[in-house]
C-alpha cells in the first residue's frame, strides 16, 4: 500500500468496509460530527502534506485556501443557486489559484521566511474576509448555504451522509497523493526537498514544480472548504484563523511529513483527541502546545514518517 | 483640531507604539543574528513581562496611583519582569531550541510554536483569560503640546526604550561580551576556536533578548493598563516586521524598524482605516518579506543555508 | 493503522453505551473557556441556581432526576455545531439553554430545529436568528433591532447628540447592532459622521480616536464587548476627546470601570438588555440568592435564571420525558413572569419584553437612569 509495507491488497479493502460499516455499529449523530469532521481534517492534511511533506515548503497560512472554498461554494450557492456537487471543482480550482498566486512571488524566499510570508497571507485572507462586508457578510460571515442532496435525498443537518461524503473524497484523495508520490513529480518534489540546489542544476524545472504542489495541495483544501461549508450551513471567519493552520500542520507532523496514510492517522488522532478530552477542555491548548515540543524532540518524523522531516 | 494638530498627536501616538515595537524587535533581531531562528516565542516572553509587573504590583497591593514613588514600584515590575522573563528565555533555549540545533527548519518552527501555546496557556491557567487591569501607578498626567496630548505614560515609554536602546548598543560594542556576540553571530566556528563559549553566549543573547521584551511588556501593561494572554501573538508578529523592515540581525535596524511602524501603523490607521490596521503591518510583512528581506539598513546574519 | 481504527471505533462505541436511568437532562451551551468566559460562567451559574431553587421546591417532573449538562462552545461555530449535536443525540436531553453569542447561536439553532428540539437563548441578540423561522427557538432578551434603535433615540433626543461617530468591534454581535444603530440614526436625520470597525483583542485605539477627535463629533456609540470597550474609554479620556461615549449592553460588566479607570468611565452611559432588575422587587430574591453563592451578579445572570425557569415550566407542564411534548408546552406558553417581567412569545420566538435599560457610570458605579420600553 504505502510506506514499504509490502502488499496487503486486503488491508485497503478491510479499512473500507470497516468505515462503511462504523455508523451502524453503535454510533450516534454526535460521534459521525466528529468523524465527519476528522474526515475533512484528513482531507486538509493530506493538501498540507503535498506542499511540506512532498515539496517541503513551510506553510503556515493554509487556513487561507480552506476559506477560499468554502466561501466560494456559499457565494455561488447564495448568489447564483448553485449547488454543492458543481461547486466543488470551481471550489478547487479558486483556492488552486489562490495558492498559484500566492507562490509565484514566494517561493524565491528562503525557508524560515516562506513560513511567515505564508502566516501572513493567511491572516490577510481572514482579515480581508472580516472585512468586505458585502460579499462576505463579514463578521457574521454567511448563513443558509444550502446542504447538499443527491437525487431527492436531502442531507440536511444529519451527520451520516457527510461522514461518508468526506471519507468517500478523503481516499480518493489518498489514491492521488500516493499515485502521485511515486511518480515523476513526486520524484521531482522529493529532489527539491532534499537538496533543492542539485535538483536545480540536475535539470529540475523547481519554479514550477513548487507552484504545482501549492496549487495541488490548495486545491485540496479548496474542496474541504466546499464540503465544510455545505456541512455547517453557516461560515464565519473565525473558523479559519492561525490556530486552525497550526492544527492541520501538526496534524501532518505527527502523522509523519510524507506519509499520506500517515497524516489521515494524524487528522483522526487530533479531531477525536480534544472530543475525548473535553473534560480537561481548559489545559487543551497547554496539552497541544506540549505535545508539539516533544513530538518535535523526540520523534521529529511523526508516528507513520520515513527519514527526516523536509529541511 | 486643525490638521496639523491631527497630525502631530498620530506621530506622537506612534512614537509611543513604536519604541514598544523597537523593545521586542531587538530580542528577535539578536537571536536570529547568532541562530537564523525566528523566535516565535518571543512575543509571550513580551506578553510574560507584562503579567510578571502585574505580579509585582499584586504582591505589593498597589491599587492606584501613588504619586512620590511611582518610580521605585515602575523599576520593581522591571526587575521581576526582567528576572522572570530572562530565565524564561534561557529556559526555552534550553529545553526546546538547543537540542534541535542541527534539526531542520520545520522542526524548529514547530517546537517553537508549540512553546508559544505552551506559554500563552500557562499564563491563562494562572491569571485567568480575561483582561487584567494593571493600576496606574503613575498619576495621569496630560499636557498639551502643540496642539496635541502627551501623556507622561507615553514620555517615560519613549525615554525609556531610548536609555535602554543605547544600553544595549553600548554592551554590544563597548563590552568584551558584547563583542562576543557579534563574533558567534559573525562566524560561531571560529568564535569557538576562539576560546569564545559559544553555548554561554547564545544563552546570553536570549536571556537579553527576553529582559529587553520584559522591559516592553511592563510599559506596554502600564501604557494600556489592561493586559491578556492573546497580546503576545500580534505584537510579536508586528515587532518580527520591525525587526525585519530594519534589517534582520542589525541591532540599530530593530530600533529604525520598531519607531518607523509604530508611526506607519499610526498615520495609517489614524487617515486610512483602523479596520485594516493589521493588514497594513501584515501587507507590510509579506512584501518585505519578499522583495527587500534584507530591509532598510541591511541584514546581518551569516547564510548557512 | 486498521488497528487504530477499529480501536477508535471500539472506545466511540463503548463511550456511546452507559447506564440508562430515569433521567431528565437540560443542556447548556456557552463559552465556558476563553475570553469570554466569564459571561458563560454567569450564565451557567445562574441556571444552575435555578435549577437548585426548583429541585428544593419538589420533584419537577415526578420519577426523573433532573440534570444540567453544561457544554463547552469556545465561542466557534463549528464547535457550537459539534456541542448541538452531542445534545440532540443524548435522547435525555429535553431542552437546551445556550448559546451565548449570536455568531454561534445561528447555526446551532439550525441543529437544534432539525431535533425539535427547543432552545432558549438568554442573551443572543442577533435579530437574524429568530427571523430563520425556526419553532423550536426562543429567547428571552430584547434583539438589537430594539437595542440599537432604542441607544439612539436616547442619544438623539435625552442627551441631545445629534453628530455620532459609531463603532463596532466586527462581529456578529457588535456588526449587527452597529448596523440597527446607524439605521436609527439615519432615520431620526442624525448625522453618522463615520462608521469603523476594531478587531477584537485591540489595544491601541489612539490613532481611531484622534481621527474622531478631528471630526468633533458630540457623542461615540460603541457596539461591541467590555475589553475593548474599556481601552476605548480610557484612552478617550486621555486623548481629551470631549464626547458623550455610549454602548451597548456588552459594556455592561463591573470589570468595564475597574479596565477603564472609575476616572475615565464617569459618565459613560450604556443600554442593557432588560431593565434594572435591582429595581424589581422579585429578582431581590434571586441576586440574593446568587450573591450568597457565587459573589456579584454577573450581567447575564438573571437571563440564564429566567430562561432556566422557564423551561422547567415547560418540562413540567409537559409533563412526560419527550421532546415534542416540552416543545409544544412551550408553544402554549400564554404568559410567564420572572423576575425580568413578563414574557409572552411572538411567533418567531421572541419576547415580547422588550425592555431596554439605560444606565450610566456615576462614582465608579452602573446607576440605573432609564428604561425604554418597545
Amino acid at each position: 500500500m504505502t510506506n514499504g509495507r509490502g502488499q496487503r491488497p486486503w488491508v485497503p479493502v478491510l479499512v473500507v468496509a470497516g468505515c462503511a460499516v462504523l455508523p451502524w455499529v453503535g454510533l450516534n449523530a454526535y460521534h459521525l460530527e466528529v468523524l465527519a469532521t476528522a474526515g475533512l481534517n484528513a482531507l486538509l492534511a493530506l493538501g498540507l502534506n503535498i506542499i511540506v511533506g512532498f515539496a517541503g515548503l513551510l506553510n503556515l497560512g493554509f487556513a487561507a485556501f480552506f476559506a477560499i472554498g468554502a466561501y466560494t461554494y456559499a457565494l455561488l450557492n447564495l448568489h447564483l443557486g448553485w449547488a454543492m456537487w458543481w461547486a466543488l471543482p470551481v471550489s478547487a480550482m479558486t483556492a488552486g489559484l489562490a495558492g498559484v498566486l500566492l507562490g509565484m512571488p514566494a517561493i524565491r524566499v528562503r525557508g524560515d521566511y516562506l513560513a511567515i510570508v505564508t502566516l501572513g497571507f493567511g491572516e490577510i485572507v481572514r482579515i480581508v474576509v472580516t472585512n468586505l462586508e458585502q460579499w462576505t457578510g463579514g463578521p457574521n460571515g454567511l448563513l443558509g448555504i444550502a446542504h447538499p442532496s443527491l437525487g431527492r435525498y436531502q442531507f440536511g443537518v444529519e451527520s451520516r451522509p457527510y461522514y461518508y461524503l468526506s471519507w468517500l473524497l478523503v481516499w480518493i484523495a489518498f489514491v492521488a497523493c500516493v499515485r502521485l508520490s511515486q511518480s515523476r513529480i513526486g520524484r521531482a518534489w522529493a529532489a527539491i526537498r532534499e537538496d533543492e540546489l542539485a535538483a536545480r542544476c540536475a535539470g529540475v524545472d523547481v519554479d514550477r514544480l513548487k507552484l504545482t504542489a501549492l496549487g495541488c495541495g490548495a486545491a485540496m483544501a479548496g474542496v474541504a472548504g466546499c464540503l465544510f461549508a455545505a456541512k455547517q450551513g453557516t461560515i464565519t471567519p473565525d473558523s479559519f484563523d492561525f490556530i486552525q493552520s497550526v492544527m492541520i500542520l501538526a496534524m501532518v507532523v505527527l502523522g509523519g511529513l510524507g506519509s499520506c496514510g500517515g497524516v489521515i492517522v494524524g487528522a483522526v488522532v487530533l479531531s477525536v483527541l480534544p472530543e475525548l478530552l473535553r473534560g480537561v477542555a481548559m489545559y487543551r491548548m497547554l496539552l497541544f502546545g506540549v505535545a508539539l515540543v516533544v513530538i518535535m524532540r523526540c520523534r521529529p518524523q511523526g508516528l507513520w514518517g520515513h527519514g527526516t522531516p523536509a529541511r | 483640531m486643525t490638521w496639523y494638530h491631527t497630525l502631530l498627536q498620530h506621530l506622537i501616538n506612534g512614537l509611543a507604539l513604536g519604541a514598544v515595537y523597537a523593545l521586542i524587535a531587538l530580542g528577535y533581531t539578536m537571536v536570529y543574528g547568532i541562530l537564523q531562528l525566528i523566535n516565535f516565542a518571543h512575543g509571550e516572553v513580551f506578553m510574560l513581562g507584562a503579567y510578571f509587573g502585574l505580579s509585582a504590583l499584586l504582591l505589593g497591593q498597589v491599587t492606584g496611583p501613588l504619586p512620590g514613588v511611582w518610580c521605585w514600584w515602575v523599576t520593581g515590575m522591571m526587575l521581576l519582569a526582567i528576572l522572570g522573563c530572562s530565565l524564561t528565555g534561557c529556559a526555552i533555549e534550553r529545553l526546546a531550541y538547543r537540542p534541535l540545533r542541527r534539526a531542520p527548519k520545520l522542526s524548529l518552527l514547530i517546537t517553537a510554536i508549540g512553546m508559544s501555546f505552551v506559554l500563552q496557556n500557562v499564563v491563562m491557567l494562572t491569571y485567568g483569560a480575561q483582561d487584567r487591569h494593571i493600576p496606574s501607578v503613575m498619576p495621569t498626567i496630560r499636557w498639551t503640546v502643540g496642539g496635541a496630548s502627551v501623556t507622561a505614560m507615553q514620555v517615560v515609554l519613549v525615554c525609556s526604550g531610548l536609555v535602554v536602546m543605547l544600553a544595549l548598543h553600548l554592551f554590544i560594542r563597548r563590552t568584551r561580551v558584547g563583542w562576543a556576540m557579534q563574533a558567534t553571530a559573525q562566524d560561531p566556528v571560529a568564535a569557538r576556536l576562539m576560546g569564545i563559549p559559544v553555548d554561554r553566549i547564545i544563552a546570553l543573547t536570549f536571556a537579553l533578548g527576553s529582559a529587553l521584551a520584559a522591559v516592553g511588556g511592563v510599559l506596554f501593561g502600564l501604557y494600556y493598563a489592561t493586559v491578556n494572554f492573546h497580546d503576545g501573538y500580534l505584537m510579536g508578529l508586528k515587532a518580527f516586521t520591525a525587526a525585519v523592515l530594519g534589517g534582520i540581525g542589525n541591532i540599530p535596524g530593530a530600533m529604525l524598524g520598531g519607531t518607523l511602524l509604530g508611526l506607519l501603523e499610526s498615520v495609517g490607521a489614524g487617515y486610512l482605516s483602523s479596520q485594516w490596521k493589521n493588514v497594513f503591518a501584515f501587507v507590510i510583512l509579506v512584501l518585505l518579506l519578499i522583495c527587500r528581506p534584507r530591509g532598510l539598513l541591511g541584514e546581518r546574519v551569516v547564510d548557512r543555508d | 493503522m486498521r488497528q487504530l481504527a477499529w480501536l477508535l471505533a471500539g472506545v466511540l462505541w463503548l463511550t456511546s453505551c452507559g447506564p440508562r436511568e430515569p433521567v431528565v437532562k437540560i443542556g447548556f451551551a456557552g463559552p465556558l473557556t476563553g475570553d469570554q468566559a466569564a459571561h458563560g460562567l454567569d450564565l451557567l451559574r445562574g441556571a444552575q441556581l435555578a435549577l437548585e431553587e426548583a429541585q428544593r421546591q419538589g420533584p419537577i417532573l415526578p420519577g426523573h432526576r433532573v440534570e444540567l449538562v453544561a457544554m463547552d462552545d469556545q465561542r466557534s461555530p463549528t464547535q457550537a455545531v459539534s456541542v448541538a449535536k452531542k445534545f440532540v443525540a443524548d435522547p435525555d436531553v429535553m431542552a437546551v439553554i445556550g448559546h451565548l453569542n449570536s455568531s454561534c447561536t445561528m447555526p446551532a439553532s439550525a441543529v437544534y430545529h432539525t431535533a425539535r428540539l427547543l432552545e432558549l437563548s438568554p442573551v443572543s441578540s442577533n435579530p437574524q436568528i429568530s427571523r430563520q423561522g425556526f419553532e423550536t427557538f426562543y429567547r428571552i432578551c430584547a434583539t438589537d433591532d430594539v437595542q440599537g434603535p432604542a441607544a439612539a433615540q436616547f442619544l438623539m433626543d435625552q442627551l441631545q447628540a445629534r453628530r455620532i461617530f459609531l463603532i463596532d468591534d466586527m462581529t456578529t454581535y457588535g456588526r449587527g447592532l452597529a448596523n440597527e444603530f446607524a439605521r436609527a440614526v439615519q432615520e431620526h436625520r442624525g448625522q453618522l459622521l463615520g462608521h469603523e470597525g476594531i478587531p477584537q483583542g485591540e489595544k491601541d485605539f489612539a490613532p481611531l480616536l484622534t481621527k474622531i477627535k478631528s471630526l468633533a463629533p458630540e457623542a461615540i456609540y460603541f457596539a461591541g464587548m467590555y475589553p475593548e470597550g474599556a481601552l476605548l474609554i480610557k484612552q478617550r479620556y486621555e486623548l481629551q476627546v470631549p464626547a458623550i461615549f455610549m454602548g451597548g449592553d456588552g459594556l455592561f460588566e463591573e470589570a468595564l470601570v475597574q479596565l477603564a479607570t472609575p476616572q475615565a468611565a464617569e459618565g459613560v452611559y450604556l443600554t442593557t438588555l432588560g431593565g434594572d432588575i435591582a429595581g424589581v422587587p422579585a429578582a431581590q430574591g434571586f441576586v440574593r440568592a446568587y450573591e450568597a453563592k457565587y459573589g456579584a451578579v454577573g450581567a447575564y445572570s438573571a437571563y440564564a435564571y429566567e430562561a432556566m425557569n422557564i423551561v422547567l415550566w415547560a418540562i413540567k407542564t409537559a409533563g412526560q420525558k419527550d421532546r415534542a411534548a416540552v416543545l409544544a408546552a412551550m408553544k402554549h406558553l400564554k404568559e410567564y413572569s420572572g423576575i425580568l417581567g413578563v414574557h409572552t412569545f411572538n411567533e418567531q420566538g421572541d419576547t415580547r419584553n422588550r425592555i431596554i435599560g439605560i444606565f450610566t457610570v456615576r462614582n465608579g458605579r452602573f446607576t440605573f437612569v432609564t428604561q425604554v420600553v418597545k
